[in-house]
Order: C-alpha cells, then sequence, then structure tokens
C-alpha cells in the first residue's frame, strides 16, 4: 500500500515536473541544429576518402573568387555597421524628442525593414538599370542637370555597370536603406526606456549636457545597442542575397554567396559539396571570430549591473 | 535678506496648462521646509524649478540674493534625491557617492574622506563597493542621501524620498533625515504628499493645491488654524468633521443651528457672522480629538463604529446624517452604545463659498 | 531664438528621410500598376496614372486606323496600325490595361474616320488588372502563394507552442540555471542561420522533408522558438501571479485560470509572436531557395522572376502582394515594438 502511494507521488512528480516543459524545445534543438552543425564540422575536416584532413579547406582557399568573397564580405560587414550605426543613432534621438507626427514618422521608417528580400531585390533592380526609376528620378527632379553641372555626374549613369568595392559601395547603400531602421528601432527602445532622472540627477551634481551623456546615459543604454550592433554584424558577414539579385551569381562575391552557389547551382559535382561545407564552416569560424574580438573591443563587463 | 526667494513664480504649459500660479515663498538659512499637497497640486514642479530641471514661466527665484532662474543645475549649488533615488546602476556605491566630487576636481584623498564620512552618517560603510541592483530600496535611498550631503549643498532639495519605502522604514527613515538636517545645517525643502510626515519634519509647512498655494505656517498654524476648508480636511488623520450650519440671532444672541444642536456663539468671529452671514450657511470645522464624549454634552449620539488604536480609539458615528470621527480616550467604550457630545470653542468657521476661515 | 532653427533643422531632416523612403516604393507601387506599353517609359512616372492619352487617325490611303499614345515628354508616338476593331481590342486590353468592348471601339474609332482628323480619347486602364495577370503570367504563383501560407502557419504552431511552454517555464516555474538556458538561446539566435543550410538540407533529404513546408517550418523555427520564448517569459513574468492566485482562490482549477485568466492576458504578446513568426516565413528567400525544388514559396517565386526585364510590372505587383502582410504587421504593432525589446 505504501509502495503505491510512493509510486504514485514519484509520477506525479515527473508529470508536474516544470522540466517537462523544455523537454519539446530541447529535443527539437537536439535533432534540427546540434545534429547538423557537428555532422557539418565533421564533414569539412573530413576527405572523400573518410581520413581526417584539411583538404577541403585548401580548396577553398584556391577557389579563384575566395579572396574577392572574403575582402567584400569584411568590406560590406564593417562598413555597413559603421554608417548604420550612426545614421540608426541620430534618427533615434531625432524621433524621441516626441514631435508632432512622430508615429506617422516611426511607421514610414520601419516600412524598408519588413519588406521582404526578394520584393527588395525587384525594387531597387528597377531603380538601378538605365532607364530605371533613380535616373527618372534624377531627370524629373532636374537634379540630373545639377548635378552635371558640378561635375559629380558626367551622364546619365549606368548604376549597375560597376564592379569590385563600387559594387559593395552600392550594396552597402541598398542594405542601410532597408536595415537602418531595425538598428534605429532598438537604440529607441533604450532611450525610452531610459530613466530621465538619471541624467537630471546627474545635472544637478556637477554635469554639462554631454558630460551627463557621457557619464550616465551611454553606459546605461549601452547593452542593448551592443546586442544590437553584433547581430547587424554577423548579419552583414552573412551577406549574399542583395548581392545576388542585383548583380547576379560570380560577379560581385561574397563568403555566403560562395556557399549558396556551390550548394544550389552544381549540385552534381562532388567538390561543389565539399567547397559549399568547407566555405560553410570557415563563415563560421568567421562569424565567432569577429563577434568575440567586437564584444572585447566594446568592453563589455560581464554581469556588469544587470 | 532671506536665503531663498520665490517671487511671484508661475509655470505654464504649451501656453495652455498651468501648473504653478502666483507662488511667494521665503525661506531662512537652516529652516527645514516642507511642500504638502495632493498628487498633481504643483509641489514637484515648484521644487523642480528650484531645481532648474524645469523652466520658470514668469517670476524669480533669488538664492542668497542672486537671481538663479538663468543658471544651469549644477550652478546653482544645490543637491537633490529623486522620488525614484535615481542612484546610477553602472556605478557602484562609492563611485556613486563621489561622482559629483571628482567633477569638481577634488584630490582622491580629499573625496575618499568625504565619501566615507557621509557613508558613515548614512550608515553604508559596507556598501560601497556593490552595486545599486545588489541592494534593498532603503539601502538605496541612504546611497542617495550620503551622495547629496557629500556635496555640503547650499540648499537640499527632496522629492518625496520616503514614498517607496515601506511603512516602518519610512518612520525611521523621517527621524534620519531630520537627523541629518541638524547636523549637516542644511536648508531644506521637503516635497511630501504625506501630511504626517510634513507635520513631523518641518518647521514650516507650504500647503499647495492645484497649482497655488493654500496657506504657509508652522506645523501648529496649519493644524490648528488652518486658512482653508481644504487644509483643515488634508490636515490630521483622522481629519476635521464639518457641520453646515446655519447662523440665527434670537433676542440679540447669536446661534449656530444645525438639525441636531444649536449652540450659542460668542467667539471672536461674531462680528464677521453678524456682518455677512445672519440666516445663511457657514461650515463648522471640529477635529476629531476636540469633542468631549459623556462629559455633559449636547448631542445624542451612537457609537456606531469603534476603532482601537491602542492608547485612543476613533468613534464612527452620525450627527444629523452626517458622519463624524472623534478621537477619545475612553477605552471601554462599547459598540452601540449611547454617548454624549460635546465641544467647546475649538473649531473653526469656514465660508461655504470661498472655502475660506472667516475671522 | 535658435530654437526655431532646431525646429526647421527637424523638419526638413524627417521630410528628408521619409522622401527617401516613400519615393522608391512609390516607384514600386507605380510599375505595378504600369501597362506592358508604360514599362518602357522614360522617364518613369512617380505616381501610377490612371488613363492614357490616346488618339486614332484614320489612314485612308491604307484604310487603316493608327492608334496613338502621348508620352510622358507629351509627344504622341504610334502604338499600333490595324483596321480591324477586334484586334485593337486585343491589343488594348493586353498591352495598355484598358478593358473595352469591340462594338464600344468602333463607335469611338468611327468619330475619326468621319472627321478625318485625329480624334483623342482618354480611356481608363483596369486598375487591378497586373495583379490578376500575375497569377496567370507566373505559372504556380497560386500554389506558391498557399505554400506561403502553409509554411507561415505551420511555423507559427511549431514556435508557439515549443516557444510559448519554454517561455511560460522560464518566468513561472522554478527551474534552475535559468541564466544558462537564457545565454544558450541566445546563442542560438545569433548563430549563423545559412552556415548550416548545407548540411540542413542532407539532414531534411533524410527525413523526407526536403522539398516540403514542414521541412521550410521546421527551419524557420529555429530562431523563432528563440524569439518567442523570450517574448513570452518577459508577458509572463509582467503578468502578476497575484491574477492567477486570485482565481485559484475564488474556485477555478489550474487549467480553468489558465484559460480565462492567464491566456487573455497574454493574448496580445501571443499575437505579436505570431506575426513575427509569420512574417519570417512569409518573408524568406534565402532558406527556401536552398531547400525546396519545385515547391516555391510566394517569396521564392518573386525572387526568380527578377531578371525578366518584360514582365516587370506583374514581377511588381507580386512583390506589392509581397509586401503587404508585413506593412500591416508593421502598421498594428508600431506602438509595441519599442517595448517587445525591452
Amino acid at each position: 500500500m505504501e509502495d503505491k502511494l510512493l509510486e504514485k507521488s514519484y509520477k506525479e512528480k515527473i508529470i508536474r515536473s516544470p522540466y517537462l516543459l523544455l523537454v519539446p524545445a530541447f529535443l527539437f534543438y537536439l535533432i534540427f541544429w546540434f545534429v547538423p552543425v557537428v555532422s557539418s564540422l565533421y564533414e569539412s575536416f573530413t576527405s572523400s576518402s573518410g581520413q581526417i584532413s584539411l583538404n577541403n579547406f585548401i580548396l577553398v582557399f584556391q577557389d579563384s573568387l575566395f579572396l574577392d568573397a572574403f575582402i567584400n564580405t569584411l568590406v560590406f560587414a564593417l562598413l555597413s555597421l559603421i554608417l548604420q550605426f550612426a545614421l540608426a543613432l541620430s534618427i533615434a534621438v531625432l524621433v524621441n524628442q516626441n514631435f508632432r507626427g512622430s508615429k506617422l514618422f516611426l511607421f514610414i521608417v520601419l516600412i524598408p525593414m519588413a519588406l521582404p528580400p526578394s520584393a527588395i531585390g525587384i525594387l531597387w533592380n528597377t531603380g538601378l538599370v538605365e532607364s530605371g526609376w533613380i535616373n527618372s528620378f534624377l531627370v524629373t527632379t532636374g537634379l540630373q542637370g545639377l548635378l552635371e553641372f558640378l561635375g559629380i555626374l558626367e551622364s546619365i549613369r549606368l548604376w549597375k555597370a560597376v564592379s569590385g568595392l563600387e559594387a559593395v559601395m552600392t550594396l552597402i547603400l541598398i542594405d542601410t536603406w532597408t536595415v537602418m531602421p531595425s538598428i534605429m528601432i532598438i537604440i529607441l527602445a533604450g532611450l525610452q526606456n531610459f530613466n530621465e532622472e538619471y541624467r537630471e540627477a546627474a545635472q544637478i551634481f556637477g554635469a554639462t549636457r554631454w558630460q551627463a551623456f557621457k557619464d550616465v546615459v551611454i553606459p546605461i543604454i549601452k547593452p542593448s545597442i551592443i546586442t544590437a550592433l553584433l547581430l547587424r554584424l554577423i548579419s552583414g558577414l552573412q551577406v549574399w542575397l542583395i548581392g545576388v539579385m542585383i548583380f547576379g551569381f560570380n560577379n560581385v562575391p561574397f563568403l555566403v554567396e560562395r556557399i549558396v552557389y556551390y550548394t544550389d547551382k552544381v549540385r552534381t559535382a562532388t567538390n561543389s559539396y565539399k567547397l559549399a561545407n568547407a566555405y560553410s564552416i570557415f563563415t563560421l569560424a568567421l562569424v565567432f571570430t569577429v563577434a568575440f574580438l567586437f564584444l572585447r573591443v566594446t568592453g563589455e563587463k560581464k554581469g556588469g549591473y544587470n | 535678506m532671506s536665503y531663498l526667494k520665490l517671487e511671484n513664480v508661475k509655470k505654464v504649459y504649451n501656453n495652455k496648462v498651468t501648473a504653478v500660479d502666483n507662488f511667494n515663498l521665503e525661506i531662512e538659512k537652516g529652516e527645514f521646509i516642507a511642500f504638502l499637497g495632493p498628487s498633481g497640486c504643483g509641489k514637484t514642479t515648484t521644487l523642480r524649478m528650484i531645481a532648474g530641471l524645469e523652466s520658470v514661466t514668469h517670476g524669480d527665484i533669488r538664492l542668497e540674493g542672486k537671481s538663479i532662474v538663468d543658471l544651469e543645475p549644477r550652478e546653482r549649488g544645490i543637491s537633490m534625491i529623486f522620488q525614484s533615488y535615481a542612484v546610477w546602476p553602472h556605478m557602484t556605491v562609492y563611485e556613486n557617492v563621489a561622482y559629483a566630487l571628482k567633477l569638481r576636481k577634488m584630490s582622491k584623498a580629499d573625496i575618499d574622506k568625504l565619501v566615507r564620512d557621509v557613508s558613515k552618517t548614512t550608515d553604508i560603510s559596507q556598501y560601497l563597493d556593490r552595486y545599486p541592483s545588489q541592494l534593498s530600496g532603503g539601502q538605496r535611498q541612504r546611497v542617495a542621501v550620503a551622495r547629496a550631503i557629500a556635496v555640503r549643498p547650499k540648499l537640499f532639495l527632496m522629492d518625496e524620498p520616503l514614498s517607496n519605502l515601506d511603512a516602518k522604514l519610512r518612520v525611521s527613515m523621517r527621524t534620519d533625515l531630520k537627523k541629518i538636517h541638524q547636523d549637516v545645517k542644511s536648508t531644506s525643502i521637503f516635497v511630501t504628499h504625506d501630511q504626517s510626515e510634513a507635520l513631523s519634519l518641518a518647521d514650516r509647512i507650504v500647503v499647495m493645491n492645484q497649482g497655488v498655494i493654500e496657506q504657509i505656517g508652522s506645523p501648529k498654524d496649519i493644524y490648528h488654524e488652518s486658512e482653508t476648508m481644504f487644509i483643515a480636511k488634508f490636515i490630521g488623520s483622522p481629519p476635521s468633521n464639518f457641520f453646515r450650519v446655519e447662523v440665527k440671532i434670537e433676542d440679540g444672541k447669536l446661534y449656530l443651528v444645525h438639525n441636531s444642536f444649536s449652540l450659542e456663539f460668542n467667539g471672536n468671529e461674531r462680528e464677521s457672522l453678524v456682518d455677512k452671514y445672519v440666516n445663511k450657511t457657514v461650515v463648522l470645522s471640529i477635529r476629531p480629538e476636540n469633542f468631549t464624549v459623556n462629559k455633559g454634552g449636547f448631542i445624542k449620539a451612537e457609537a456606531k463604529i469603534i476603532e482601537p488604536q491602542g492608547s485612543h480609539v476613533i468613534i464612527n458615528t452620525d450627527i444629523g446624517g452626517e458622519e463624524i470621527k472623534i478621537v477619545s480616550d475612553l477605552l471601554e467604550l462599547e459598540t452601540g452604545e449611547n454617548i454624549l457630545l460635546g465641544f467647546a470653542d475649538k473649531f473653526l468657521l469656514f465660508d461655504p463659498e470661498t472655502e475660506k476661515r472667516i475671522k | 531664438m535658435d530654437n526655431i532653427w532646431k525646429r526647421t533643422l527637424l523638419y526638413l531632416l524627417i521630410v528628408f528621410i521619409s522622401l527617401s523612403i516613400l519615393i522608391p516604393l512609390s516607384y514600386l507601387v507605380t510599375i505595378s500598376f504600369s501597362s506592358q506599353v508604360e514599362v518602357n517609359d522614360y522617364p518613369k512616372k512617380i505616381l501610377p496614372s490612371l488613363y492614357h492619352n490616346l488618339a486614332v487617325e484614320w489612314d485612308s490611303e491604307n484604310q487603316n486606323y493608327i492608334l496613338m499614345r502621348k508620352n510622358n515628354e507629351g509627344i504622341y508616338r504610334e502604338l499600333y496600325i490595324s483596321s480591324k476593331y477586334d484586334k485593337f481590342r486585343d491589343y488594348m486590353k493586353s498591352q495598355l490595361n484598358v478593358d473595352l468592348s469591340t462594338e464600344r471601339i468602333e463607335e469611338d474609332f468611327l468619330q475619326a474616320k468621319n472627321t478625318g482628323e485625329p480624334t483623342e480619347f482618354k480611356y481608363y486602364k483596369s486598375f487591378l488588372n497586373n495583379y490578376i495577370k500575375f497569377f496567370t503570367v507566373f505559372s504556380g504563383a497560386e500554389r506558391a502563394l498557399v505554400n506561403s501560407i502553409k509554411a507561415a502557419l505551420i511555423t507559427i504552431i511549431i514556435s508557439m507552442s515549443i516557444g510559448g511552454a519554454v517561455g511560460y517555464a522560464l518566468a513561472r516555474t522554478a527551474i534552475k540555471r535559468k541564466e544558462t538556458i537564457r545565454l544558450a538561446s541566445l546563442i542560438v539566435r545569433m548563430f549563423p542561420m545559412v552556415s548550416i543550410s548545407v548540411p540542413m538540407a542532407v539532414l531534411l533529404v533524410g527525413y523526407g522533408l526536403f522539398d516540403s513546408m514542414l521541412g521550410l517550418a521546421i527551419v524557420y523555427s529555429i530562431p523563432n522558438i528563440g524569439l518567442t520564448a523570450a517574448i513570452t517569459r518577459s508577458i509572463f513574468m509582467g503578468v502578476s501571479k497575484e491574477y492567477e492566485e486570485a482565481s485559484l482562490v475564488f474556485g477555478a482549477t489550474g487549467a480553468q485560470t489558465f484559460r480565462k485568466i492567464t491566456l487573455p492576458l497574454v493574448l496580445p504578446a501571443f499575437a505579436a509572436s505570431s506575426m513575427y513568426a509569420f512574417i519570417t516565413a512569409w518573408n524568406d528567400t534565402a532558406v527556401s531557395l536552398l531547400l525546396t525544388n519545385k515547391n516555391e514559396t510566394l517569396a521564392l517565386l518573386i525572387y526568380k522572376s527578377i531578371g525578366g526585364a518584360s514582365s516587370i510590372h506583374y514581377a511588381a505587383s507580386g512583390a506589392i502582394v509581397l509586401i503587404l502582410p508585413a506593412l500591416v504587421f508593421t502598421f498594428l504593432l508600431k506602438n509595441y515594438i519599442t517595448q517587445m525589446w525591452g
């Protein structure tokens, strides 16, 4: 009798255990995340005959477009981050002042972030071609004439006829148009959730406006901004889709563009699977390294005051 | 010359909302002043104008004779404790207290001595290396106090510093604050909505309501010689009781007539009553402790609810349909007992329309 | 006084930024409403035009009508020459988005024939022509739309159930090592998705889930479960336990309390994270590109249509259809977005 009771309460304990709520998530990530990651790692360090080798990575480094892809990726990720952060910060401070119509402005600024990548591809493609709307706009508003007069433009510009770093710049501008709002939101959230009394106290106790901003406002809203920037940096390192939509494969290479190219376009050749895999692991390593360095540079203390 | 003077200070928001109007006050050095009033009465706004956190729409504020309305907060020589304490979360307690001193470019040694001194006074010495998130509300409040007195300010401003503490802590911190004020010999302005806090701490109280000053006076004046009905009702716990009585003259005698009693009146206000209020209604305000119970009175009543308070009881009854609260030392009284109430001259008279005191 | 300068600068900046966002979109919308002929117009118009300025001239020598159109520069260009009214009807419908009956055309054109002069007509376009055509021109567009909805719904179900459970556990129960779990979910959210798309493809093939909406939904759920867990956790923490306790005291069971008290209070957050999950699935191109073959999502279909220069107006209308859910979502949630990141 006693045993039965014990058994029952033990069973009840298992069923009522809150850890049960975590089990589905745990299983899900085990099967659909952990396993692929590990198998990918394994594959990348294994040659076709099954031995451990770095052959796959050598293939990557020998790939003719590797160096370009690597440089383009780094340049894109770093420059777009700086540009987008600067813009996002200024606009967030602007919107935070709660002027008339700021809610409407907020909605407008959020729109690019909500657009699906393929729609963005169509939007800018129709813009960048010679008879596209960018040139149409310049001509219709007379800016074309002005810019030619100032010597900035020589004639109707062929926006798509660029390559190399110039092409990367074009993509950075498009990406900024798309992505800057999401960074702005996070900075704005930090500013709006910020308790003004912290700043007021600093001003009472001797700080100028600038000192108060530097000593109190920035340190307090910093953590959320750092997280946002880190996520942006990681996304930036994985750029490919916008490059492909505007310039096509192989013309403006990026690391992940190589991955997609070898996975999708050349599915038949055996080497391409290895290349895709090795590129994946390389990119992964790059992302972690950059993320680590970024956190170091921005001096995030673990624990801090949260 | 007064230490701090506010002259006709007025604050208007957005050209529409007047938060503070006609504010005139002179404070002497060393005084402990309380701004008392309900939420939205303008007391915090006025404090913030003195601090420089809000601009003054009209009027002037002079500290030691010099106008400060155009000065930045940090140039005014003031110190402030915020309602939320505003103790900076990313700095340790030590850094919080030392911040202002660092900005003044004091030497490290001087800063250290000063920080440790005030920490001792406010009893936070053992927390100097901790972060605010690791402290309780009361401890954080003491950090805010330490920070405020470390700068040896001319004026010590406090915005409801005790409101976020639990009842017991509030009462003990009250005494601590008064003690610090005396030790440091500062001039303080204390904003609160709690009338018992104001009464126990302040040398003088400024009672505010809807943006204007109702009365300025010592706690005794405010309590016993309230200038308006608002003050009579707001101050005191339990608050004053009000009776609407008619002024009648019969046989040359003046009577205050209520449906439950009729009282012959000969006090100082008699002349004013005869002048303006014959056959009109005035409001008679009497504090709960000023009733006599079963000591030869003239009003019969039933003790409906009795609230024992240990040293005294609060009797809830009704006289002529109006609910009355009486404070008495008759600890043995029972619910439902019939009592005989009386009161002597300890009441005030108010004009029912202007709500001002009839003198 | 310098406040006025500040204000002016502020407003100028705001206008400039708003225009730089709205003008490209306006062009896109215009292109999506353009007829075939207008696609080749240059310069492009910012706002869609509702009608055409056409002119018809009767060529007595060759016994046929010449149809002309006034372009952006105000010049009439020849469009089409024929003697048959029904040929004009077909032409105007397919190339100009103008839908008129043969009888009406005959009636109007005869005026030109009778007067011998070029006669001007103003014909209104059938507005939603492109949008309807989109689904016929792009084979599989309808199916792609359905696929997108399917993938999105499955993603919502998976994310909300698994993620919601985690969020609730983190907020309400006494589980140890909550910080570790939070950190782990942050890492997973941060993890570069594309880097594992290669082994992901292999995995899905192995489970027979390649080229299926369920397979896509699983991949979309990987970051979304973490996100949902974070959102629901903070919402559950915001709902005071005392509401639930009050319900229990007044006689309700745990399940009833959950249904009648907790659920309605957390519904807004649930709605928000569902929308996030929906948008992830709806907008995605990269994952579906790599993990499907024939069963495309709508976003993928649009992606594939990039490059077809002659039918950009249909592609544009598809793009607009693609954009609409996200736009609605942003509008509904714009006030809460800052809170959600807190």
